[in-house]
C-alpha cells in the first residue's frame, strides 16, 4: 500500500459551476451564457457551438447565438461548493476549495491517502465519489496527483483511474510523467509567467522540469518570482530548503462540516397541557447546554417544533437578548412563550433545533475610569429578569428614558432600548426651568368655562410664562408655558399655543 | 409490637396559637418583632417619625392610595436617591419626563419603564421585578382592580426581594382590605402634601392628623397672576377692562 506520508490528492473541477449554480435544473436546449463585467465567462454547449467563446463581450455573444444571458452569482457558487463539500465529507475529512481566477472555475480538492483502506482501494473509492457526483447537476473533471496543485492541473488532462497502480512508491514518477505532457497554458492563473515562458520557448511543463533538473530552480525564481517558483516546487515536490530536508509535510486542513443541534422527544401518550411538556423541554435544553459546553459555544436563538401523530406541526421561536450557554434562561423564556398560548393539538413529539451557535466570547473586563462598574453590574445581574419581561411584554414595552437636544419638550424625551446609553446632559435653559415629572403623551385641550380654563377642574396660572419656540424648519412650535394649579391644588403644566390660540395641558407636577 | 395499621396517618397537627404567633407574616397590633426590618429614610423628618422603622420599609409591599397623580415623585424622590440599584416603573400613568428627573438628580440609566396594561402581565412583572431585588419597583395598578389574593401574591414577592416595592392604587381602594405592610393615603392640599398612614404592620395607628410635607418652593406663585385672576373673577362681567396703555399715533388724524 502507500508509503507513510505520501499524499494522494483528487481534484474535482466543476467546469460548469457558474451556470449550474444559477440554474440547477439540468441541461436546457437553449444557448445560455454566464457573464461577469460584460464578458462571457461560461458558455453552454449550444452557445459554444454557435461560436461563443469565453472572454467574448456580451453583445457579440448575443448576436452570434441569440443566447440567454445570466449574470454570475459568486455567492450561489460558494453555497453550491459548500453543499458539495458537505456531501463529499463522507469520503474524506480533508477537503479544500480551489478557485482559478483566470478560468473563473472552482473545484474541490480531496486528500484520499488515509481513506483508501476504508473504501477498499482507490478504484472503488473513486467510483463511489463519481457516482455520487453524477447524481448532482454539476458537470466535473477530475485529476489525481501527489499534491493538490498538481491534481488540479492534471484535471485538464484525461486520465482514467483504472486500478491501484497510481498508489504507492511508483505513483509520484507516474504523476510527474503525466504532468510533463501538459502544456504551460494550464498555468493560466500566472499569465505573466506563462507569457514569459512562451517567449523563451517553453511549451510544456516537461520543458520546465528539464530546465529545473539541468540547472536549478533559482533561475525561475529570479525571473518569474517567488509565487510561481513555489507553485513549481509544489507540483514537482521539490524541497526548497537547501540546508535540511523538512521533517514534516505541510499539514492538511481538516474540513469542518456544518453542525447544528437537533433533538426530539416522543411522548408515550398524547400531551394536551403545557405542564406535561415541561420535563421534556428541560431535558432537551439540558442536552443543548451540554452540546454547547462541549464545543465552547453559545446560542441566542432556538426553535421548538411540536407535532402530533398526523404530522401537523407548529413552530415556536425563542430569542434571547444575550447569547446563552446555559439552559435556565432559555427554559424560562420557552415557558413564557408556551404560557401565552394553548397547545393547538395533542402533542406527540417535541423537537428542539438550534441552527446557529457562536463561539463563547472571552470574558473581558473593561477599564472603569468613570466609576460606573457598580451600575453596570447591577444591569448585568438583571439581564435574566429583563429577558423574561421582554418575552412577556414584547421588546417595545420595556424601555429606558433619555434626553435629546431640542427646544420642544415632547421631542426631548426619548425612549431607548435598555442596551443604549442615554444622554443626561441637560443644557442650562432646561436645567433652570420648571419641568413636570409626568408628560402627557399628547397635549390635552383645555376648555374655556365661564371665561376660565377648565381641565377636570378650574385652572389658575401660578408661574409663567416661559416661551418656547422651535422647530421652525419643520412644524413650527411657539408656546407660552405656565405652571397652573387646578381646583384640587394639583400643579399642572399648561401652555398657550401661539399658532392656534388654544390652551393645552402638557404635564403634571407630581 | 407495632404493626402497619398502628402508624397514625400523616395529617399535620393543628397549629397552636403560639405557633401561629411565631409566624413572621402574622399581624399583631403593637409588636416590636418587626422593628428590626431594614428601611430607607423618606427624606422628610416628620414622616420618618410616623413610620415604624423611621423610613420606608424595604422588602414589603407599600401601598399608596391617591386620586390620580398626587405628588408621588415628591414623596419618593429622596428615598430613590438614597437607594442604590435599578428603579423600575411598572405601568406608569403618563410618560416620565426625562428633563425633570435629570433636574432631580436621578440617574436615567437606573430607570426602566415597563408598560403592562393587562392585569395578569402586571402581576407577573411585579413579582418578577420584586424578586429580582432591584432598588425599587414603583407600580401603578392597571385599570382592572387587583383582588386580595393578587395583592397577597405581590406582598409575598416583595418579601422575597430586598428593595422598595411601592404600589399606587386609586383612592377608592382605601376602603378595601389589603395585605400590604404599609398603607397610606396622599393628596395635595393647599398647605402641602398630606400623608395619612392608615395601616402599618406591627403598629396600632394613633395618628389622627395627616402629616403635611412641604411642596417645592418653585411651585409657589411667582407672579401675582392668580391674585389677579381671583380679582377678575369677582369683577362683574360687564365691567370694562382697565386700559393698560394709550396708543398715540404720531401721524394722521387722532
Amino acid at each position: 500500500m502507500n508509503a507513510p506520508g505520501s499524499r494522494l490528492w483528487l481534484a474535482i473541477r466543476f467546469s460548469d459551476l457558474a451556470l449550474t449554480a444559477l440554474k440547477p435544473d439540468g441541461p436546457t436546449t437553449k444557448p445560455i451564457v454566464v457573464i461577469e463585467k460584460k464578458r462571457v465567462i461560461f458558455a453552454n454547449a449550444m452557445a459554444a457551438a454557435a461560436g461563443v467563446t469565453v472572454t467574448m463581450d456580451t453583445t457579440t455573444a448575443q448576436l452570434l447565438s441569440g443566447c440567454e444571458i445570466v449574470e454570475r452569482d459568486a455567492v450561489k457558487e460558494q453555497s453550491a461548493l459548500h453543499q458539495l463539500s458537505e456531501q463529499l465529507y463522507q469520503f474524506s475529512p480533508y477537503i479544500d476549495r480551489y478557485y482559478s481566477d483566470g478560468l473563473v472555475q472552482s473545484g474541490l480538492l480531496l486528500e484520499l491517502s488515509s481513506c483508501l483502506a476504508l473504501f477498499g482501494g482507490l478504484a472503488s473509492l473513486s467510483k463511489k465519489i463519481f457516482a455520487h457526483l453524477a447524481a448532482t447537476p454539476y458537470g466535473f473533471e477530475y485529476g489525481l496527483a501527489h499534491s493538490a496543485q498538481a491534481a488540479w492541473y492534471l484535471s485538464f488532462a484525461d486520465y482514467d483511474i483504472v486500478g491501484d497502480e497510481v498508489v504507492g512508491n511508483k505513483a509520484k514518477p507516474l504523476f510527474i510523467e503525466r504532468l510533463n505532457k501538459l502544456s504551460i497554458d494550464v498555468l493560466i492563473d500566472y499569465p505573466r509567467a506563462v507569457e514569459a515562458l512562451a517567449k523563451t520557448g517553453f511549451k510544456t511543463l516537461g520543458d520546465l522540469a528539464l530546465q529545473i533538473n539541468g540547472k536549478s530552480i533559482s533561475s525561475f525564481r529570479k525571473r518569474l518570482g517567488q509565487d510561481f517558483t513555489d507553485l513549481l516546487c509544489d507540483i514537482y515536490a521539490i524541497d526548497q530548503n537547501l540546508l535540511q530536508n523538512s521533517l514534516f509535510e505541510k499539514p492538511r486542513d481538516i474540513y469542518r462540516p456544518d453542525e447544528w443541534f437537533e433533538q426530539e422527544i416522543q411522548f408515550e401518550y398524547p400531551v394536551t397541557i403545557v405542564e406535561q411538556l415541561e420535563p421534556a423541554i428541560e431535558n432537551l435544553l439540558q442536552q443543548l447546554s451540554d452540546y454547547l459546553r462541549k464545543r465552547q459555544q453559545q446560542c441566542q436563538y432556538i426553535e421548538w417544533c411540536i407535532a402530533d401523530i398526523y404530522r401537523k406541526k407548529e413552530w415556536l421561536k425563542v430569542n434571547s437578548d444575550e447569547p446563552q450557554s446555559h439552559w435556565q434562561l432559555l427554559y424560562d423564556l420557552t415557558l413564557i412563550q408556551f404560557d401565552n398560548r394553548e397547545l393547538p393539538f395533542e402533542v406527540d413529539t417535541i423537537k428542539l433545533i438550534c441552527h446557529h451557535s457562536m463561539p463563547l466570547q472571552r470574558r473581558s473586563q473593561l477599564l472603569d475610569f468613570d466609576q460606573n462598574r457598580r451600575r453596570k453590574s447591577s444591569l448585568q445581574d438583571f439581564t435574566i429578569t429583563i429577558a423574561k419581561l421582554k418575552a412577556r411584554l414584547g421588546d417595545s414595552a420595556v424601555y429606558k428614558l433619555g434626553y435629546r437636544d431640542s427646544r420642544v419638550p415632547e421631542f426631548t424625551n426619548v425612549m431607548l432600548a435598555l442596551a443604549e446609553k442615554c444622554n443626561q446632559e441637560l443644557p442650562e435653559v432646561h436645567l433652570n426651568s420648571l419641568r413636570p415629572t409626568w408628560l402627557l403623551s399628547k397635549p390635552e385641550l383645555i376648555e374655556a368655562r365661564r371665561n376660565r380654563l377648565y381641565w377636570h377642574g378650574y385652572l389658575s396660572t401660578l408661574v409663567g410664562p416661559e416661551r418656547i419656540i422651535g422647530d421652525w424648519w419643520q412644524e413650527p412650535v411657539a408656546r407660552d408655558y405656565f405652571l397652573a394649579k387646578r381646583q384640587d391644588h394639583l400643579p399642572v403644566w399648561i401652555f398657550f399655543n401661539l399658532y392656534d390660540k388654544q390652551w393645552y395641558v402638557h404635564g403634571v407636577f407630581a | 409490637m407495632m404493626n402497619m395499621t398502628n402508624i397514625p396517618p400523616e395529617t399535620p397537627a393543628p397549629a397552636s396559637l403560639e405557633q401561629l404567633l411565631l409566624r413572621d407574616d402574622m399581624w399583631m397590633g403593637h409588636s416590636r418583632r418587626f422593628t428590626a426590618r431594614a428601611a430607607v429614610g423618606t427624606g422628610y423628618g416628620e414622616l420618618d417619625l410616623g413610620l415604624l422603622n423611621r423610613g420606608w420599609p424595604l422588602s414589603c409591599l407599600v401601598e399608596v392610595c391617591q386620586q390620580g397623580m398626587q405628588g408621588e415623585w415628591q414623596l419618593f424622590t429622596p428615598a430613590l436617591l438614597a437607594t442604590p440599584g435599578l428603579v423600575a416603573l411598572l405601568n406608569p400613568p403618563a410618560i416620565p419626563f426625562s428633563q425633570a428627573f435629570i433636574q432631580a438628580g436621578i440617574d436615567l440609566e437606573r430607570m426602566i419603564v415597563l408598560s403592562a396594561a393587562e392585569k395578569n402581565h402586571f402581576i407577573a412583572c411585579f413579582i418578577e421585578l420584586s424578586r429580582a431585588s432591584i432598588g425599587a419597583v414603583l407600580a401603578w395598578q392597571p385599570a382592572e382592580a387587583l383582588t386580595y389574593t393578587e395583592l397577597r401574591k405581590c406582598q409575598l414577592a416583595a418579601a422575597e426581594g430586598t428593595g422598595l416595592a411601592i404600589l399606587f392604587r386609586p383612592a377608592s381602594a382605601q376602603q378595601q382590605s389589603s395585605p400590604a405592610a404599609l398603607r397610606l393615603y396622599s393628596r395635595i392640599a393647599p398647605t402641602g402634601l398630606e400623608i395619612t398612614v392608615f395601616k402599618q404592620k406591627g403598629h396600632l395607628q394613633t395618628q389622627t392628623k395627616p402629616i403635611v410635607l412641604a411642596l417645592p418652593e418653585q411651585w409657589a406663585p411667582a407672579l401675582p397672576y392668580h391674585a389677579l385672576n381671583q380679582q377678575s373673577a369677582r369683577l362683574k362681567q360687564d365691567a370694562k377692562p382697565r386700559r393698560l396703555a394709550r396708543v398715540i399715533p404720531l401721524r394722521g388724524k387722532p
